[in-house]
């Protein structure tokens, strides 16, 4: 695949209105090449709706997008493979016959198609479903048939909507691996998900939307550099004490450890204060902020998902 | 295109394949050809019936023409009315041993009959006593006057009635009651297969927003192409049914099969003109029903909801067998050529104007003009009300939501 400079998506200030209710508004974002991008928030927040307008399913009231660096054009929809929230496939096709037909709505001759389909399910693992109809598959095989009818084109975009839901740890493992390998080939990946705790370690950079806006976006290093680590997971024995000391904002009692959120930075007075009064520690991990906390104190706490 | 050809082409290979369409395919026609048989055989009178008479040479010769008359098949006794006959023959009338009894009285100069049947409806043995009755007395008042009974056989032969056609000048020799009956097969034909796979399109769009197919297919492929795609595929198949009916007639008129069925000379008549016409407003019907058919679809998101908007199809075409008598009768007429100028309305009752008579050429051009244009105004709308619709699932939109999807799409 070519090198390109212009980001794959690009959303200026768009706007979406269904009857009263905005969807969307003012939403910018830009998805760089071989990038993993997550676009989270709670459920109802305007993920899918924006990502509707990438693919014009539907038309933005305001703004614009452009794909692979041009105006939105129809055009640039075989370069895109789409894994929507609600999962969709004929209920009484064969699964060979229905990944042919979706490969050939996206450009690829009966052949070609044809073969891609065994080669993906071999690789997922799911060759027994070639001959089934779909309406005999567990769900989580429908997915990965769904997952297959998304990427065997090789899109330069991939965009999946709560890509993991439904899926058995194993089974999700697998398409992390293979997504992996994807953003390795140079290909572009957008996630979306209200799992943010999920798709944390994958993404290079996010944007997190609550209620149609914009609230958080940039790389997630930045992102959580622009936040204090100032949260220790203790495990101890003994005196408890020093859970007293000034240092500490807050704490939050679990099963056989503690969490802890300090005022400031510097973990290390409290630690030799807890040594020093006989407490044995067993962990001290001073942690950096989650996504999902980062997320939580923007919006205030007020996630409804 | 290509995707429009794409989705054609599944639709049909999914359909064709399945045994719906091979069950449809026989058991149409079959029941067709049942209803004709019934309507133009009908079936003989049976029963069993008492004859109550004084005048036994009356009542012997009316046994032997309800026992041996085409329409007939009666079980006839012939009673004197000796005394405690009324009650005997009640009884037997309440026991089902008999179906009802004849009395004739020919005390007067005009003889007084009645007939006593356990069941009020029997229309049917009522005609046909009727007809015998004329018969019989006819002839017997004959005999009264002196005529030989050759010469009032001679007399009372039914006449042969040929029938030809006019058309365009010229005198054809055709058997019109056969050519009526082709007609009246094929308006029934296209009404099956139109209503049919118009519903087909509907639920095939149900289907999909249910199995949620739709949003992977919207990434890829224009709204304006899903429907277009359905229409064509669903037609083809509606297109592949009657190609396989159209092979099967040809195949009984050219060979010996339907002699050896021993339908004599009963011979469907259809001309070069009909069959054309058939096909082309069969399409066009197709067309303007099933573009309904796809809004429908969009606007509902069950097969249980689509249920109630059958409706919405079934009764427009509904309407075309309700004025189906008018219209035979009188093809010609003012109200016949108005209604077969109703576009719901123009393929069936247009092609069934010019199966069964001589319609004016500007009038059957000018009815494909106006189907043509009512299909592109439905189809505009339907396109409109396809592209917002099969994305709004639960909630059934209000009229108003529908006027401003039209507007705003």
């Amino acid at each position: 695949m070519p090198p390109s400079l212009s980001p794959v998506v690009e959303l200026k200030s768009v706007r979406k209105v269904y009857d009263t209710k905005v969807a969307v508004e003012n939403v910018s974002l830009r998805i760089e090449p071989g990038s993993m991008f997550g676009l989270l928030g709670p459920n109802g927040s305007g993920k899918t709706s924006s990502i509707r307008m990438m693919i014009g399913i539907t038309v933005p009231d305001a703004g614009t997008v452009s794909l692979f660096g041009q105006p939105f054009s129809r055009d640039h929809l075989q370069r895109i493979g789409y894994l929507p929230e609600e999962r969709g496939l004929y209920r009484k096709m064969k699964v060979i016959d229905q990944l042919v037909f979706m490969g050939q709505l996206h450009g690829l001759s009966e052949q070609v198609a044809t073969k891609r389909a065994q080669a993906w399910c071999e690789r997922l693992q799911i060759t027994e479903a070639i001959p089934k109809k779909a309406e005999e598959l567990s769900k989580g095989m429908q997915q990965k048939i769904q997952f297959i009818t998304a990427l065997m084109h090789e899109p330069e975009l991939i965009i999946m909507d709560e890509p993991f839901s439904g899926l058995d740890p194993v089974n999700a493992g697998l398409l992390e691996d293979t997504l992996l390998e994807l953003r390795k080939e140079g290909r572009a990946i957008l996630f979306s998900t209200h799992r943010i705790d999920q798709v944390e370690k994958l993404c290079d950079e996010i944007s997190l939307i609550h209620r149609g806006l914009v609230v958080l976006s940039g790389r997630v290093r930045e992102i959580k550099s622009r936040y204090p680590r100032n949260r220790v997971r203790i495990s101890f024995e003994g005196d408890d004490s020093f859970l007293q000391h000034p240092s500490i904002a807050e704490q939050k009692n679990y099963a056989g450890q503690t969490e802890i959120i300090l005022h400031g930075e510097d973990a290390q007075p409290l630690l030799v204060y807890a040594v020093t009064h006989g407490t044995r520690i067993q962990r001290f991990e001073v942690m950096e902020p989650t996504i999902e906390d980062i997320f939580i104190s923007t919006v205030g706490g007020n996630v409804d998902a | 295109m290509r995707n429009l050809l794409l989705i054609a082409k599944r639709e049909y290979l999914e359909r064709v394949r399945t045994k719906a369409f091979a069950i449809a395919t026989v058991l149409i026609p079959l029941v067709m050809i049942g209803a004709i048989l019934l309507s133009t055989r009908g079936a003989k009178t049976a029963g069993h019936i008492a004859i109550v008479s004084s005048d036994s040479a009356l009542a012997f010769d009316l046994q032997d023409d309800l026992e041996k008359n085409d329409s007939s098949e009666m079980l006839v006794d012939v009673e004197q009315p000796t005394p405690g006959w009324q009650q005997r023959l009640n009884t037997a009338v309440s026991k089902k041993d008999l179906d009802g009894y004849l009395l004739i009285d020919s005390s007067a100069p005009d003889p007084v009959i009645t007939y006593s049947s356990g069941s009020k409806g029997d229309i049917s043995t009522k005609s046909t006593l009727n007809n015998a009755l004329r018969r019989v007395l006819a002839r017997e008042r004959l005999l009264h006057r002196g005529m030989k009974r050759k010469d009032i056989d001679a007399l009372l032969k039914t006449p042969v009635l040929q029938t030809a056609t006019v058309s365009n000048g010229h005198v054809s020799k055709s058997n019109t009651t056969s050519g009526f009956y082709a007609a009246y097969a094929l308006f029934f034909l296209m009404y099956f297969v139109v209503m049919l796979h118009g519903i087909n399109v509907a639920s095939s769009v149900v289907e999909e927003k249910s199995s949620r197919v739709f949003e992977v297919m919207l990434a890829t492929v224009k709204p304006s192409d899903m429907m277009g795609g359905k229409l064509l595929g669903v037609g083809a198949v509606g297109l592949t049914q009657v190609g396989i009916w159209v092979l099967c007639i040809v195949a009984l008129l050219f060979t010996p099969a339907l002699a050896l069925m021993g339908a004599g000379d009963f011979k469907l008549q259809l001309s070069g003109f009909q069959l054309v016409a058939f096909v082309l407003f069969f399409v066009l019907g197709f067309m303007l029903y099933s573009s309904i058919a796809a809004a429908v679809g969009a606007l509902v998101s069950s097969e249980q909801e689509l249920r109630q908007f059958n409706m919405v199809i079934a009764l427009p075409m509904a309407v075309n067998t309700f004025v189906l008598v008018p219209v035979i009768t009188a093809p010609n007429s003012l109200l016949s050529t108005i209604l077969s100028f109703i576009p719901t309305s123009t393929p069936l009752l247009m092609f069934l104007r010019l199966s069964i008579a001589d319609v004016p050429l500007w009038q059957i051009g000018l009815s494909i003009l106006t189907l043509s244009l009512s299909i592109c105004a439905v189809v505009w709308f339907a396109a409109r009300i396809y592209r917002v619709g099969i994305l709004m699932y639960g909630k059934r939109p209000t009229l108003p939501e529908i006027l401003r999807w039209i507007k705003y799409s």
